[in-house]
């Protein structure tokens, strides 16, 4: 049946019809081109919503003083929280386990100028945090060179610094920063390491330097800006079991009434995450539910197609049985014409599906829209479906055409 | 060549039922050209159906060619269909979007000749019915007579030994009627068994032998 002469034969009746086989293409392609560009556009909302994420850690809880707005134990609202060291070391004891965990102080603007030895130096306003070693793993940050903040560095207070991409562009150009010196606002460090953020613009224009020395330079009262704890793989029903009884506990130590949402600032990304991941699971549900659809319409469309083509083809399969076809040949015929014409065209719906998302993914850079792509394994469901339903829905009417007699087929004018 | 004792067929529409044929005797020597004849409804079409293995019948017995034709598998039946039958209809039943050629080629193509090959026949077969600079045209680019003509090659194509003709002249008038029936006598001097279903007295009279068929039964055999 896969012999030459038979190919030649399924080409030649396509081309034959050439209406018939137009439409029948149109409506595959359609129904390919529309499932595989949803699909696209799902994974393109599915990465804006991920990248919301990359900045920091899914998995971590992150703590940080805000300002009363109740009355509580004798203390007047609007009164500012600071964390210090002995808050993180008893909401450590409040966690399941030894948490990774990083302190954190924020400075916004300072001027970091880059000390050049050969020429002029060069500087700007840039972020400055200090931070403890497991910072890199919560903020997730990719070490580009040298090293990150270390454990000595966090315990000798040492002045060095770990920048971001923004300044070594800005200050350094060509040069290698590193064991370069930056002054900060007076202070001179060494640069010891570059990152990169990919999830935040921000974080791209900051240089960390150790917890330590920020605090003795900047908080000199002690106080500690943030504080950032791993969940590591915690289920999260029990990460939001932990970042309540955190919550609890620091309100209580800082005599926060615990009806009052802006005193102390317990955020469990987990949780967040869960929400996003939830509603982003319903998206999904959603586009898969259009797509199928579509592809359905299409492939009910096609069947009717084919069924209309064979039928005016009842007195042409009545000639071929008299003049020696058997029922077989005939069946594998109209079966093959309907699956040849079938993966031609949703082969070429794919190609343009795949077309258009690839040249619009590039400008595709909104927030939540990101990197708009085809999922391989949607494109080819989407064929073996095309390719089942071209069998089924040549088959039938195939069937019922080689049942019918042929001179009584050939009788009918 | 055929061969048929008491053959019947019953047709069955729902709870109804109609015996077509009643018991059909009827023989066909080898090389004889037969005009079968009946009105409408004594059941000609059925015998053709039957004789051309396009359809079964029910009781009797069929023997084309000395063999038995009784319970034949769909698969057998087209097999034999291509080895020893080739037809001829009333409305020519040309593949429209087929050339002359590639229609006349057809029956080859079933038969698994090489595509060289089936050419080459459909063009001898074409120049023998005076067709052969119309090879490459459609049907629809073609006279009646011109169409019979080349369902006549396609009929031929693959050298059967009988050819049934189902009012090959309905469909044309009178001049080209005669022209065609002098192609198929000419045919059938090549020892070639013609069985002509018609209705018109003239095209009968043009063969050997007339049978009538009346509700269903022969009428008589008389010779010509």
């Amino acid at each position: 049946m896969f012999d030459r002469d038979a190919w030649l034969e399924v080409a030649h009746n396509v081309l034959a019809h050439p209406l018939r086989t137009t439409l029948t293409g149109i409506s595959v392609a359609l129904g390919v081109f529309i499932l595989v560009v949803m699909q696209g556009l799902g994974y393109g909302l599915q990465n804006g919503v991920e990248g919301q994420f990359a900045d920091d850690a899914v998995n971590s809880i992150w703590v940080k003083g805000g300002r009363t707005q109740m009355a509580y134990r004798g203390q007047l609202p609007n009164r500012p929280i600071k964390l210090t060291n002995a808050d993180v070391t008893g909401l450590s004891t409040q966690a399941d386990t030894v948490p990774a965990s990083s302190r954190r102080i924020r400075l916004w603007g300072a001027e970091v100028v880059w000390e050049n030895p050969n020429g002029k130096n060069r500087g700007g306003g840039f972020g400055v945090r200090g931070v403890d070693p497991a910072h890199i793993d919560l903020e997730r940050s990719i070490l580009l060179s040298g090293r990150y903040i270390n454990d000595r560095d966090v315990i000798e207070s040492r002045k060095v610094a770990v920048v971001g991409p923004n300044i070594v562009r800005d200050l350094f150009r060509d040069v290698d920063p590193l064991g370069e010196f930056i002054r900060i606002n007076a202070v001179v460090f060494q640069v010891v390491g570059t990152f990169e953020d990919p999830g935040s613009r921000w974080e791209n224009r900051v240089a960390y330097i150790p917890f330590s020395t920020a605090q003795q330079l900047y908080r000199t009262d002690g106080g500690i800006d943030q504080v950032l704890y791993s969940t590591g793989d915690m289920a999260t029903e029990a990460t939001v079991a932990q970042s309540n009884r955190m919550r609890t506990w620091l309100k209580d130590v800082k005599a926060v009434h615990p009806d009052d949402s802006r005193g102390v600032d317990v955020d469990n990304n987990n949780e967040e995450y869960a929400m996003y991941a939830s509603i982003f699971d319903g998206i999904r549900l959603f586009i898969w539910g259009i797509g199928l659809m579509t592809l359905l319409a299409g492939a009910v469309g096609v069947a009717n197609i084919l069924a209309i083509g064979v039928k005016e083809r009842t007195k042409e399969i009545g000639v071929r049985k008299a003049l020696g076809a058997n029922n077989g040949s005939i069946v594998g015929l109209v079966v093959m014409e309907s699956t040849v014409l079938m993966l031609v065209s949703g082969s070429l719906g794919l190609m343009l599906a795949v077309g258009l998302l690839t040249t619009v993914a590039p400008m595709a850079d909104h927030e939540y829209f990101q990197n708009p792509q085809v999922d391989h394994s949607i494109a080819l469901f989407a064929l073996l479906v095309l390719v089942l339903v071209g069998l089924a829905s040549g088959l039938g009417p195939a069937l019922r055409a080689v049942a019918i007699r042929p001179v009584e087929a050939l009788r009918d004018e | 060549m055929i061969d048929l004792l008491g053959i019947t067929k019953t047709y069955t529409t729902g709870a109804q039922s109609m015996q077509v044929l009643k018991g059909v005797d009827l023989v066909v020597e080898t090389g004889e050209l037969v005009a079968i004849m009946g009105s409408s409804g004594s059941g000609k079409s059925t015998l053709l159906n039957i004789l051309g293995l396009l359809d079964g019948y029910d009781e009797g017995m069929y023997r084309l060619g000395g063999k038995n034709m009784a319970k034949l598998t769909e698969r057998r039946a087209a097999e034999l269909r291509r080895e020893m039958l080739g037809f001829v209809f009333q409305s020519f039943n040309l593949i429209g979007f087929k050339s002359a050629a590639e229609n006349v080629a057809l029956p080859l193509y079933y038969q698994k000749v090489p595509r060289k090959d089936r050419l080459r026949r459909s063009h001898e077969l074409l120049e023998r019915v005076g067709l052969l600079e119309w090879a490459d045209h459609l049907p629809s680019q073609m006279s009646g007579g011109q169409k019979q003509r080349v369902a006549i090659a396609r009929a031929l194509a693959a050298q059967p030994r009988v050819i049934l003709a189902d009012e090959p002249t309905g469909a044309l008038d009178s001049a080209t009627s005669k022209e065609v029936m002098a192609l198929l006598k000419e045919l059938n001097g090549d020892a070639m068994t013609m069985v002509v279903v018609t209705h018109e007295a003239e095209i009968a009279a043009e063969c050997q032998r007339t049978i009538r068929l009346r509700d269903g039964l022969v009428e008589s055999a008389a010779d010509v």
